[in-house]
C-alpha cells in the first residue's frame, strides 16, 4: 500500500512538470538549438539591388578569427561587404578566397584598429569529417531570405528532410550551376533571395551545408532547394589532364594562399563520331540514327549501330532529343571513349564509341 | 496505475523524447527503403512541345524533358504513373527497374482521363526480373494527420540509389470530388507518378497533380511544392487495375469519367438545397433510364443527397460503364432507377440546325429570320427572308403534340438543341409577304462548314432590353468608345477594351476576348491588336476585351478573364449569344482551356496555332459551344491544331479549319491570313445560327 501510495504521489508531480512547460520536449530542444545555431549565422550585405538581383545573403561563421563562408556571388562584388551579426554588430569584411567550382567563398571579418573576437562559430573540423545524411534525415535551415532579418534579428528558421542526396549539375536539370558535385536536396522550400550561404544543419544543430542558389530543374519545370555540402569537393583537370582535387577544406585551410581551380576548357565540337542524325526538324526530335559514315569512329565500334537505333543515353545522361545529344557529345574531345545506349526494337544495346578529331584536321 | 506512470516518464525525460525522433527519422528511412523496390524511375525521348513558349522564360505549361517517376502495380510488367509524365506524348519510353539499372522498353496500355493516371507495360522483361508491388492502404483506415511520405525517382543518378523523399501529413481525405487524398508533403514533377506512403512503407496512393477547379493532365501544376499535393489511393488503382490491363499499345484502354447527361435548375441555389434536373440530353444515360427534367434527386448509391455538390462528389468517383442507382422525387412520388449505366460523354447526337440566322435586339414575340441558309432545312421547307417564326413542335415530343410558342432567339436554341439531325419537325411561320400564318414542316441538318460568304445588313432590329439602372426617357451619358483602359474594382486588375466608334445602346455587341501570345500584353499591342480589327468592329458590332497577363496564361487566370467580361457586359449592350474567346499561341491554348471551362459564357472559341492540350469535355446541348481553328501549314502547331479537329469534331463540335498556304506562328492581320480574318468576322456575326 506504502509502495502504491508512493508511485501515486510520484505521478502526480510528473504530471505537473510537462504541464508546466507547456510544449513537448521537442519544441523545446529545437528553440534551444535554434536559439545557439542563429549566434553562428551571420547576415551579408554587399552589392546588388538592381536587375532584381538581391544585395544580401547569408553565411556562416567558422572561427574565432571571424572566418565566414558564403556562397560564392555577385554580392561579394563590392568594396564594401558587410555582415550583421546574431547580438546586431555591424562589421566590414573582406573576401579572403572563392572558389567558383565549389560555388563556395570564403570572408573575413576586417577588425582595424581593435582586434575582436567571434564567440560563437560552426566547428568545421568536425564537420569536414560527417558523412553524408541519409536520405529522410531531419534538417533544420537557417537563412535571411528575402532579408527578413536585419541587425539583430534572428535568422529565419525551417524545417525539413534531405529528400536526396544526389549530384546537382546536369542529372537534375541544372546546367547553369558552377558546382558539379553532389548537394543536398532539402524538401522545404529553402532557396529563396537572401538565404544563399545559410545553414544546413542536422536536428542538433551540426552545421551540414550551406544553402545555395536559387536555380531551376529544367527537366521539371520547378524550382530547385539544395545546400552544399560541407565536405563537398569536385575534380577539375588541369592543362595537362591532371586531375586536381578542389573542397571546401582546403579553402578554409589555406585561407588567402588558396588558388581557385583551373578553369574548365570544354571541348567544343571538336571531335568527331560518324553518327548521322535523321534531320532534326521539331523542337524534341528524338535522337534516331539515320546512317554510320564508313570507317568513321562509330563504324569501328565493337557493337554497331543501325540505322533506326534511337539513342537513349550518352554516359549515362539520358538524351531525349538531338539537341541533349549534341550538348553533351559537345562536351568530350577526341579521344574520349563515351558509352552510348540505344534502343533497337523492345531492346537497349550498349554501344562504346572512341571520339576521334574532326575530318580536316591534320594528325599530329 | 502503470499507465500514467509511464506516460509521465518518457513526456519527462529529454533522452528518451530524443530517441522517439531518432526513432521517426529511422522509421522514415527504413520505409523509403522499402518503396525502393516498387519506385520505378521513367525516361522518355521525343514528344511534343505542346505548348510553345515564345520566349527564353518558358510558362508553366511547359513540359519537362527529364525523368519521372512510376509504381510497379503487378509482377508482370505493369506501372503506373501520372500522366502529367506523359502529356507531350513521347516517342518512346524506359523504365529503369528498381535495385539494378536495367532499362526495359515500355509502352502506355492505359490512360484514366478521370484521375490522370497512365498504365505502362515492360516489353521484354525477362523472368528473373523480380518485381514487387505495393502493399495498398485500405481508404477507410486512411485518417488525416497520419504521417505521410511523399516518394520520387527523379533526382537520383542511379536506381540502386533510396528515392527521393519529402515528409508530410496526410491532410484531407475525399478530395476532387472524392478522387484523391490530399498531403502537405512537396508534391512536384519531382515525385509525380511516386507513391504517397505511410512509415511502415505501405501505399497511399499514387501522387498526381490535381485540382477542382481544373481539369487535364497539367492541371493542379500551379501547386506543386505549396504544401497542397494531391494523390489517387492505391485502393481505387488497384480495382481499375484489371480494366486498364486489358489496354495495349495498339489500342490503349481508355478509361473515362461517367457521364450522365444531365444539367442542373438554376445557378444559385445548387449548393443549398436537393438537386433539380434542369435538362435532359436526348440520346444520353440519363435519357435511355427515364430521368426527366423535375427530377429531383434524393439519392445516389443509397447515399442521402442534400445538394448538388454531393451529388458531384458521389458521381465524380464513377467511371463510363459503371452502373449507378438513383432515388428520385417526380409529382412528390419516389422512384429508384437501380441501374443506370454511365456514358462516356461522349454526345449522342450532333447539334441539328435549322438554317438561319435571326434578327437580334427583337422585342417582339417570335424570331423573325434575317438570312436562310442555302439549301438548309428552312430553304427546302420554304421560310423566306423576314418570316417570323411563332411556333415550333418540340422535337423531343411525338409528332402529334400541340406546337409551343417561340417567345425569342433563346428560347428557339433550347427548343431546337433537344432534336437532331434528320428529324422532321413543324414550325409556323408568320409570312412578311402577306402576313398569312402558315404551317411547314423542315427537316433538321447538320451545322455549316463554311460562314456564310457575305453577311446580310440589318442584323439588329435595334430594340435591345434597357440596362438594369436604365429608366425609358432618360438621356443616358454616351458610354466612352475607342479603346481605353479599365480597372476591375475587386482586384484592381487592368485591362483593356475596344469599343466600337458607332456603338449604340439598342444593339447588342457581340465580345472578342483576345488572348494575346506570350510577352504581347502592353498598351501599345493592344492598341496594334484592336487597330486591325476596328473596322470590323464598327461594321459588325464587336466589343473586344483585352485581359493582359505577364508571362503564360494558366489555368487561373480564367477568373480574372470572366470578370473583365461581365464587367463589360455591365456596362455596354453584350450579345450573350456571341461570347468568344480569341487567342494565338499560348493565349490560343487559353482561349480554348477557357471554353471547356466557361461553359455558360463563352460560346465560340477562335485559336490561331494553338493546339488542345487537355482533355476534350462532353457537348452540352443548352450551351452551344463552336471552334474555328486557324493554323499556318509551316507552324509547328500544325499537326497539335488538325489533331484537336479531329478530337473535336469525335465529340461533334461543330468546327472550322483553316489551315493557311505558307504561313508560320503569326497573326492573321498580315496578307496571307486576311481572307481568313475576314471569315472570323462572318462566322462570329453568325454564330446566334440556328
Amino acid at each position: 500500500m506504502k509502495r502504491l501510495l508512493t508511485i501515486t504521489a510520484l505521478a502526480i508531480v510528473l504530471a505537473l512538470v510537462p504541464a508546466r512547460r507547456g510544449h513537448t520536449q521537442t519544441d523545446v530542444t529545437f528553440t534551444k538549438i535554434g536559439e545557439e545555431v542563429n549566434q553562428k549565422v551571420i547576415k551579408v550585405f554587399g552589392a546588388g539591388g538592381f536587375k532584381g538581383l538581391a544585395s544580401y545573403g547569408s553565411g556562416v561563421l567558422i572561427d574565432k578569427e571571424g572566418h565566414f563562408l558564403t556562397i560564392n556571388s555577385h554580392i561579394l562584388d563590392t568594396r564594401d561587404l558587410r555582415i550583421h551579426t546574431y547580438d546586431g554588430t555591424k562589421h566590414h569584411c573582406d573576401v579572403v578566397c572563392r572558389e567558383p567550382e565549389l560555388d563556395v567563398a570564403l570572408c573575413k571579418i576586417k577588425w582595424g584598429a581593435r582586434q575582436g573576437e567571434i564567440e560563437h562559430y560552426f566547428d568545421l573540423q568536425t564537420a569536414f569529417k560527417r558523412p553524408p545524411l541519409p536520405t529522410g534525415t531531419n534538417v533544420l535551415a537557417f537563412n535571411n531570405m528575402f532579408q527578413l532579418a536585419v541587425r539583430d534579428d534572428a535568422m529565419t528558421m525551417q524545417r525539413g528532410v534531405v529528400a536526396s542526396y544526389a549530384p546537382l549539375y546536369g542529372r537534375i536539370g541544372v546546367f547553369d550551376a558552377a558546382y558539379r558535385g553532389n548537394v543536398y536536396v532539402i524538401d522545404a522550400i529553402t532557396n529563396n533571395p537572401g538565404s544563399g550561404g545559410g545553414a544546413i544543419t542536422t536536428r542538433k544543430g551540426e552545421l551540414i551545408g550551406l544553402i545555395g542558389k536559387e536555380l531551376r530543374n529544367e527537366l521539371t519545370n520547378t524550382w530547385i532547394n539544395y545546400a552544399i555540402p560541407l565536405n563537398a569537393y569536385t575534380e577539375v583537370p588541369d592543362k595537362d589532364g591532371k586531375k586536381i582535387r578542389v573542397s571546401i577544406a582546403d579553402m578554409v585551410k589555406l585561407k588567402e594562399n588558396y588558388r581557385p581551380a583551373p578553369k574548365r576548357e570544354l571541348a567544343k565540337n571538336t571531335s568527331y563520331h560518324g553518327i548521322i542524325l535523321v534531320p532534326n526538324v521539331v523542337e524534341r526530335t528524338p535522337p534516331y540514327v539515320e546512317e554510320i559514315l564508313p570507317g568513321s569512329p562509330a563504324d569501328r565500334a565493337t557493337t554497331k549501330l543501325k540505322p533506326d537505333d534511337l539513342i537513349v543515353y550518352v554516359e549515362g545522361l539520358p538524351v531525349p532529343d538531338i539537341n541533349s545529344f549534341n550538348n553533351i557529345l559537345a562536351t568530350y574531345g577526341p579521344g574520349a571513349e563515351i558509352k552510348l545506349e540505344v534502343q533497337r526494337g523492345d531492346k537497349l544495346t550498349s554501344v562504346t564509341v572512341k571520339l576521334d578529331k574532326p575530318i580536316g584536321t591534320s594528325k599530329k | 496505475m502503470m499507465t500514467p506512470y509511464l506516460l509521465c516518464l518518457t513526456l519527462l525525460c529529454p533522452a528518451q523524447a530524443e530517441d522517439l525522433d531518432d526513432l521517426f527519422e529511422k522509421a522514415i528511412q527504413t520505409a523509403v527503403k522499402q518503396s525502393s523496390s516498387f519506385v520505378v524511375k521513367i525516361e522518355t525521348s521525343g514528344g511534343t512541345e505542346v505548348v510553345r513558349t515564345g520566349g527564353p522564360r518558358p510558362g508553366m505549361m511547359r513540359r519537362g524533358t527529364g525523368p519521372t517517376t512510376g509504381v510497379i502495380v503487378s509482377a508482370d510488367g505493369y506501372v503506373i504513373s501520372s500522366s502529367f509524365n506523359f502529356a507531350n506524348k513521347p516517342t518512346t519510353i524506359r523504365v529503369s527497374l528498381p535495385g539494378t539499372n536495367e532499362r526495359k522498353v515500355a509502352r502506355v496500355v492505359a490512360t484514366d482521363q478521370a484521375r490522370m493516371l497512365t498504365l505502362l507495360k515492360l516489353a521484354d522483361l525477362t523472368n528473373d526480373s523480380k518485381l514487387t508491388v505495393p502493399t495498398a492502404i485500405k481508404k477507410e483506415e486512411i485518417k488525416v494527420g497520419s504521417s505521410a511520405l511523399a516518394i520520387g525517382r527523379t533526382l537520383n543518378a542511379e536506381t540502386d540509389d533510396v528515392p527521393s523523399v519529402s515528409v508530410g501529413i496526410i491532410s484531407a481525405v475525399e478530395r476532387v470530388w472524392g478522387r484523391a487524398l490530399q498531403t502537405d508533403a512537396k508534391v512536384s514533377p519531382t515525385n509525380y507518378g511516386g507513391p504517397l506512403i505511410d512509415i511502415s512503407g505501405r501505399a497511399y496512393g499514387i501522387l498526381v497533380p490535381a485540382s477542382p477547379q481544373t481539369e487535364g493532365e497539367l492541371a493542379g501544376f500551379e501547386w506543386y511544392d505549396s504544401g497542397i499535393g494531391f494523390a489517387i489511393p492505391m485502393e481505387d488503382v488497384f480495382a481499375i487495375l484489371p480494366r486498364m490491363m486489358k489496354g495495349t499499345e495498339k489500342e490503349p484502354a481508355i478509361l473515362r469519367q461517367g457521364f450522365l447527361g444531365v444539367t442542373m435548375q438554376s445557378g444559385d441555389e445548387l449548393f443549398e438545397k436537393k438537386p433539380i434536373l434542369g435538362t435532359v440530353q436526348p440520346g444520353s444515360p440519363a435519357d435511355k433510364a427515364g430521368l426527366k427534367p423535375g427530377d429531383t434527386i434524393a439519392a445516389i448509391e443509397g447515399r442521402d443527397i442534400v445538394n448538388f455538390a454531393q451529388m458531384r462528389l458521389q458521381l465524380g468517383k464513377k467511371y463510363e460503364g459503371d452502373s449507378v442507382s438513383f432515388k428520385i422525387i417526380r409529382d412528390g412520388k419516389e422512384i429508384t432507377f437501380d441501374k443506370v449505366i454511365l456514358g462516356s460523354g461522349v454526345a449522342a447526337y450532333d447539334q441539328p440546325f435549322l438554317g438561319i440566322l435571326p434578327i437580334r435586339d427583337d422585342n417582339e414575340t417570335g424570331v423573325e429570320v434575317r438570312y436562310i441558309y442555302p439549301k438548309s432545312g428552312a430553304e427546302t421547307a420554304g421560310i423566306k427572308v423576314g418570316d417570323r417564326i411563332l411556333k415550333i413542335a418540340r422535337p423531343d415530343l411525338p409528332p402529334t403534340a400541340p406546337l409551343v410558342a417561340v417567345a425569342n432567339r433563346g428560347a428557339l436554341l433550347d427548343l431546337l438543341a433537344v432534336g437532331r439531325p434528320g428529324q422532321e419537325v413543324k414550325i409556323e411561320v408568320k409570312r412578311k409577304a402577306d402576313g398569312k400564318t402558315e404551317t411547314l414542316t423542315a427537316k433538321l441538318g447538320d451545322l455549316p462548314e463554311t460562314a456564310p460568304a457575305r453577311m446580310p445588313e440589318g442584323a439588329s432590329a435595334k430594340k435591345a432590353g434597357l440596362k438594369p439602372g436604365e429608366k425609358p426617357g432618360i438621356v443616358q451619358k454616351k458610354p466612352e468608345t475607342g479603346l481605353q483602359k479599365l480597372t476591375l474594382a475587386a482586384t484592381g486588375q487592368d485591362y483593356w477594351v475596344y469599343v466600337p466608334e458607332n456603338y449604340n445602346p439598342q444593339v447588342a455587341c457581340a465580345v472578342l476576348v483576345w488572348l494575346h501570345p506570350l510577352g504581347k500584353n502592353k498598351e501599345r499591342d493592344f492598341e496594334d491588336f484592336s487597330s486591325s480589327w476596328a473596322t470590323y468592329c464598327d461594321d459588325h458590332n464587336i466589343i473586344i476585351v483585352c485581359p493582359p497577363k505577364e508571362g503564360a496564361w494558366t489555368g487561373i487566370d480564367s477568373d480574372f478573364i470572366v470578370q473583365t467580361i461581365r464587367n463589360v457586359a455591365a456596362t455596354y449592350t453584350v450579345d450573350m449569344r456571341r461570347v468568344l474567346a480569341h487567342g494565338l499561341g499560348v493565349g490560343g491554348e487559353m482561349a480554348l482551356y477557357l471554353g471547356f471551362k466557361e461553359r455558360a459564357l463563352i460560346r465560340g472559341v477562335a485559336p490561331i496555332g494553338a493546339p488542345l492540350a487537355g482533355p476534350v469535355k462532353e457537348r452540352i446541348t443548352t450551351q452551344p459551344l463552336s471552334f474555328f481553328l486557324v493554323v499556318g501549314d509551316k507552324d509547328r502547331a500544325l499537326e497539335g491544331v488538325k489533331e484537336t479537329n479531329d478530337r473535336l469534331r469525335k465529340a461533334r463540335y461543330p468546327v472550322m479549319l483553316r489551315e493557311i498556304k505558307n504561313m508560320g506562328h503569326e497573326y492573321i492581320d498580315g496578307k496571307l491570313g486576311v481572307t481568313t480574318l475576314e471569315e472570323l468576322v462572318r462566322w462570329i456575326d453568325s454564330l446566334d445560327r440556328l
